[in-house]
């Protein structure tokens, strides 16, 4: 695992207005950043990424059939108690979820480590599944990267085939595509899922979570009153729950996309559960509940919220002593505490491997880079190959 | 280790991944009758006219299944929120504004409908569009209210499922809007730097 400087394409900007991404540059600072990239072996993907994350989201799926059956761990899990029947149904009759990404501490040397698992509304997949695999293709054909290098990345390809059965599964040929307002990284995701639903066959239609409307009938309903059969909604299962339209969603017979199961993956209180289900697994770090052991006295450790996006309300403590903090509107739901697995360090950057899951097969890699140990939301994007 | 060959996607379709300036419209999708089904001969008319012409003793039946698909392409049309939208899917002078209670939205012009045998007690009627734009799949070919595909623009009948004609789901009458979306708002409030919701 290397990381190596590169001269950006001299085009790069103008292809990125060609192909529709708009989230380069976000509030005057890169996003994307194609001056480096990350260069690892194939025995390092395979072994240390690829193979970890299929096991590591076998566990996450024993974790769920446990938890999705318990009162007392529902509690827990801070899952509002008129959802625990949507969880459990979704559960038991298999509805299919689409994709995921792992947050993985990894050196290059030692087991990558779960930071969390991204399981309900992960982002930055265009930027994966296309943008990065373009990248690649450009610098092979100039000549600025061997044409032997590869790219842990068949996440195209894996998407358009998964909505091919997702579309299947439930007889389907067009679906709801939904996301809020005024997030144009967020609209620029669902437009890429849109893409693939089409490569799929999928007839689709976009619509703003907020205009998502309630019918007589209880069907949720789109801006032109036609009813949502089946949605993918880029927006938290844990907002969706508490919301006025909470409680709709098990009588709106609509299908999920990700299914509601995957509000038990994306909490954070599933990595105390894993801890505890595997404890001392190699790809795990020691996780539990701020209110069984509380944070007094306990050596480095990470205090996250339940539910928290993209670092925020995250905290580092030694010995009691806070170390970094981000802040954020989060926390009110709990926390947990998770063993301290410091960040590989390159070039002064803070670096944090998204592991991309369609399903339940690993299907690409994403970096993020950051100058701060809690990689937050304006953490630059670098693409990598396999060499 | 595993047995691999290559690690990442084998071929994109680079020209299906290009946008234009703004967002792509509501995609279409070819979707070819499935197999396996019971199939039906069914008669394509342009107009109310034509499907006269065919069947002189009919006029009545004629006249209740045209203005039945035209209702129905209403109801269940592709719906567009701007006319410049609708026009990169349907071609020029395609489309038109078609006003439902307080909203309006942009919609083909319904360019045919089918129909089942009238001899049947129970024939069935559905709208048919078609497109004239370069960007879409179903330029020059029929194209049903849900997307299906039923061939050639020339082609005046074709052989479809008994499915092709059972009623799309209705529209519903919307209550409420607004049920989803306030944690988002609330929480934004507090001046992340970004304000997606994904992660």
């Amino acid at each position: 695992m290397f990381r190596q400087t590169i001269r950006p394409r001299s085009d790069w900007k103008e292809k990125a207005n060609d192909y529709g991404f708009h989230f380069h540059t976000m509030y005057g600072e890169a996003y994307w950043d194609e001056s480096a990239f990350y260069q690892f072996t194939l025995p390092q993907i395979e072994d240390h990424i690829e193979a970890p994350t299929e096991e590591i989201h076998q566990m996450c799926l024993h974790v769920v059939d446990k938890v999705v059956a318990d009162d007392e761990l529902l509690k827990k899990f801070c899952i509002p108690e008129h959802a625990w029947d949507t969880i459990l149904n979704s559960w038991r009759q298999k509805d299919p979820s689409l994709y995921s990404r792992l947050d993985l501490a990894y050196d290059g040397k030692s087991p990558a480590k779960l930071l969390e698992n991204n399981a309900d509304t992960p982002t930055s997949l265009y930027e994966t599944g296309f943008w990065q695999w373009l990248w690649l293709e450009d610098c092979v054909n100039s000549g600025s990267i061997s044409r032997h290098a590869d790219q842990f990345n068949s996440l195209q390809e894996k998407l358009i085939q998964r909505f091919h059965n997702i579309g299947e599964h439930y007889g389907i040929n067009n679906l709801h595509f939904a996301c809020c307002k005024d997030t144009i990284e967020d609209r620029g995701t669902v437009q890429y899922l849109q893409d693939c639903a089409r490569e799929a066959g999928l007839s689709n239609t976009f619509v703003f979570v907020e205009d998502i409307g309630l019918s007589q009938e209880g069907f949720f309903s789109d801006q032109y009153d036609r009813p949502i059969n089946t949605l993918f909604k880029l927006y938290p299962w844990e907002f969706m729950f508490e919301e006025s339209f909470g409680a709709h969603i098990e009588s709106s017979e609509t299908h999920w996309l990700e299914p509601p199961w995957k509000a038990i993956i994306s909490n954070k209180a599933i990595l105390a559960e894993l801890w505890r289900s595997f404890p001392n697994h190699p790809n795990l770090l020691p996780a539990w509940f701020e209110s069984d052991t509380p944070l007094d006295g306990v050596d480095h450790v990470v205090k996250k919220p339940l539910f928290s996006r993209e670092g925020a309300n995250i905290s580092i403590h030694n010995k009691g002593e806070l170390t970094s903090h981000a802040d954020g509107p989060y926390g009110a739901e709990g926390y947990i505490l998770q063993g301290y697995s410091p960040l590989p360090v390159l070039s002064g950057n803070h670096t944090v491997i998204g592991s991309w899951l369609v399903n339940d097969q690993a299907a690409g890699l994403s970096i993020r880079e950051d100058s701060s140990p809690i990689t937050q939301d304006m953490s630059r994007y670098l693409p990598h190959i396999i060499i | 280790m595993k047995n691999s060959t290559m690690k990442r996607s084998r071929f994109i379709n680079l020209g299906r991944m290009k946008k234009s300036a703004s967002l792509a419209p509501i995609a279409a999708s070819l979707l070819l009758v499935g197999c396996g089904e019971e199939k039906e001969v069914a008669n394509i008319y342009t107009t109310l006219d034509d499907c006269i012409s065919d069947n002189p003793n009919a006029v009545s039946q004629c006249t209740t299944a045209y203005e039945s698909a035209l209702e129905e392409a209403k109801r269940t049309g592709p719906k567009f929120a701007s006319m410049r939208d609708c026009e990169y899917d349907f071609g020029a002078n395609q489309c038109q504004r078609v006003q439902s209670g307080s909203s309006s939205f942009f919609m083909p012009f319904m360019a045919g409908y089918m129909l089942s045998s009238l001899m049947s007690p129970n024939y069935y009627s559905q709208p048919l569009f078609t497109s004239y734009s370069r960007y879409s799949p179903y330029r020059y070919n029929w194209m049903g209210a849900d997307g299906r595909y039923y061939g050639d623009l020339r082609y005046k009948r074709v052989k479809v499922s008994k499915s092709a004609f059972k009623p799309k789901p209705a529209v519903v009458r919307t209550m409420k809007r607004g049920g989803f979306g306030s944690t988002a708002k609330a929480k934004s409030s507090w001046g992340s730097s970004r304000s997606g919701w994904g992660g």
